[in-house]
């Protein structure tokens, strides 16, 4: 088999950078954009709610419910591509298999330098947290989410609408944003500006990292957060030990809120930037916005994952200050 | 006019509120130079250090993010 070298097409894609700028142009003349209205909480998309429960109240169907079904099928998509890839036969795989073997691989090396022998109970939790972030982060980039949605009317902060096929297909312009008028609700909406998203990961890893603890040290885990093995040898550092122990305690609640805000302050910020650089700058600025995200995406779901395997691989450590305390 | 007056509280809060960026900025700056130090005296430690830098750029990063939180919050939700 020949090794197919393919040449840079830098000559061709230059010419397609500038058709796109000039489609730009012409795009931000004919449909003016507006600036968004900006809104922490994920819209409903139904007005009906989906279910009730007796105590905390209605559920709706939010966007970023939409998005996250949509992540979980693309993240299947991956894995069903990767499955037929390697039970194919082919020793050396290519294409999507190779790159998924080649992050897995670095992943790996990495975790099985920070914890040992440990690596393989907590490299699943690891590569998960990574891929569904990595994912849920690079999906606020794709034109469409965020913009593309059921068009409303409502009271107060409205534009005025066209429609491009009545009846059907329509769009807000540029106008008077006070008063009654039009909005959109996206059908889409980036999974880890929502903070039920992240807090929920955060409770994942921090209460995983628990188990492991567990798992890896006995009941003797326990003894990091209330310190009371020294405390009747030697009663005044013992009490400070038991103090420190306490501390940790908070700490490991701490790391919850620190988790989720992390995630969270991030991409909602991103998307604060792309929605008012694209309304002030529409052609061309937004896409250096846009390279500058997918770096903050990548950084972001890396920095989550290494932080809930360094976590997890201190807890399989021992409290350590026993040893050498005396 | 006594929402005006609320709306521009709102706006000088988030104002404030973005100074605690200030510490984290300096942080990130203080744990880049150590690592760029360490890895310009000793380039075999390269990988170590780019990826302990990168946690450390995330814990001083979060004290910015809890202030960028809270000025979200004050511009947008309250």
């Amino acid at each position: 088999m020949t090794e197919n070298i393919r040449k840079w097409r830098w000559g061709v894609n230059r010419w397609w950078i500038l058709l796109f700028t000039i489609l730009g142009i012409i795009g931000a003349n004919l449909f003016a954009p507006v600036r968004p209205h900006i809104q922490v909480a994920p819209e409903n998309v139904s007005h009906d709610p989906l279910f009730s429960l007796p105590v905390f109240g209605d559920f709706y169907l939010t966007n970023t419910l939409i998005a996250l079904v949509v992540l979980d099928i693309v993240i299947i998509l991956i894995a069903l591509a990767v499955r037929n890839a390697t039970s194919s036969g082919q020793l050396v795989p290519g294409g999507l298999a190779g790159a998924m073997e080649a992050l897995l691989e670095a992943l790996y090396n990495l975790t099985e330098s920070t914890a040992g022998k440990w690596a393989k109970a907590i490299f699943p939790w690891f590569a998960s947290i990574f891929l569904v972030v990595l994912v849920g982060n690079m999906m606020k980039l794709l034109p469409g989410v965020e913009s593309i949605g059921v068009l409303e009317e409502t009271k107060k902060n409205g534009h005025e609408m066209i429609q491009i096929i009545p009846g059907l297909v329509g769009a807000i312009i540029a106008g008077e944003v006070h008063g009654e008028g039009y909005h959109i609700i996206p059908y889409l909406r980036g999974l880890p500006t929502d903070l039920n998203f992240t807090a929920a990961l955060a409770l994942i890893s921090v209460f995983m990292t628990q188990v492991i603890g567990v798992r890896a040290q006995g009941i003797r885990y326990f003894s990091k957060f209330f310190n009371t093995l020294t405390i009747f040898k030697r009663p005044f550092f013992g009490f400070i030990d038991f103090a420190v122990g306490l501390l940790e305690l908070i700490s490991e609640f701490a790391k919850v809120l620190s988790f989720s805000f992390r995630l969270f302050g991030n991409m909602f910020a991103g998307a604060v930037l792309l929605f008012l650089v694209g309304s002030m700058a529409p052609v061309f600025a937004q896409s250096l916005v846009l390279a500058f995200e997918f770096f903050i995406g990548l950084i972001q779901a890396f920095v989550f994952g290494m932080l809930t395997m360094v976590f997890m691989s201190q807890a399989t450590h021992g409290h350590g200050e026993e040893e050498h305390a005396e | 006019m006594t929402g005006d007056i609320v709306r521009a509280a709102q706006m000088i809060g988030a104002g404030l509120a973005m100074i605690g960026a200030l510490g984290a900025g300096i942080g990130i700056g203080l744990s880049v130079q150590g690592a760029l130090e360490g890895m310009a005296r000793n380039p075999d430690s390269y990988g170590n250090l780019l990826t302990n830098m990168i946690l450390g750029i995330a814990f001083s990063e979060a004290i910015a993010i809890y202030c960028l939180v809270i000025a979200f919050l004050m511009l947008f939700v309250l």
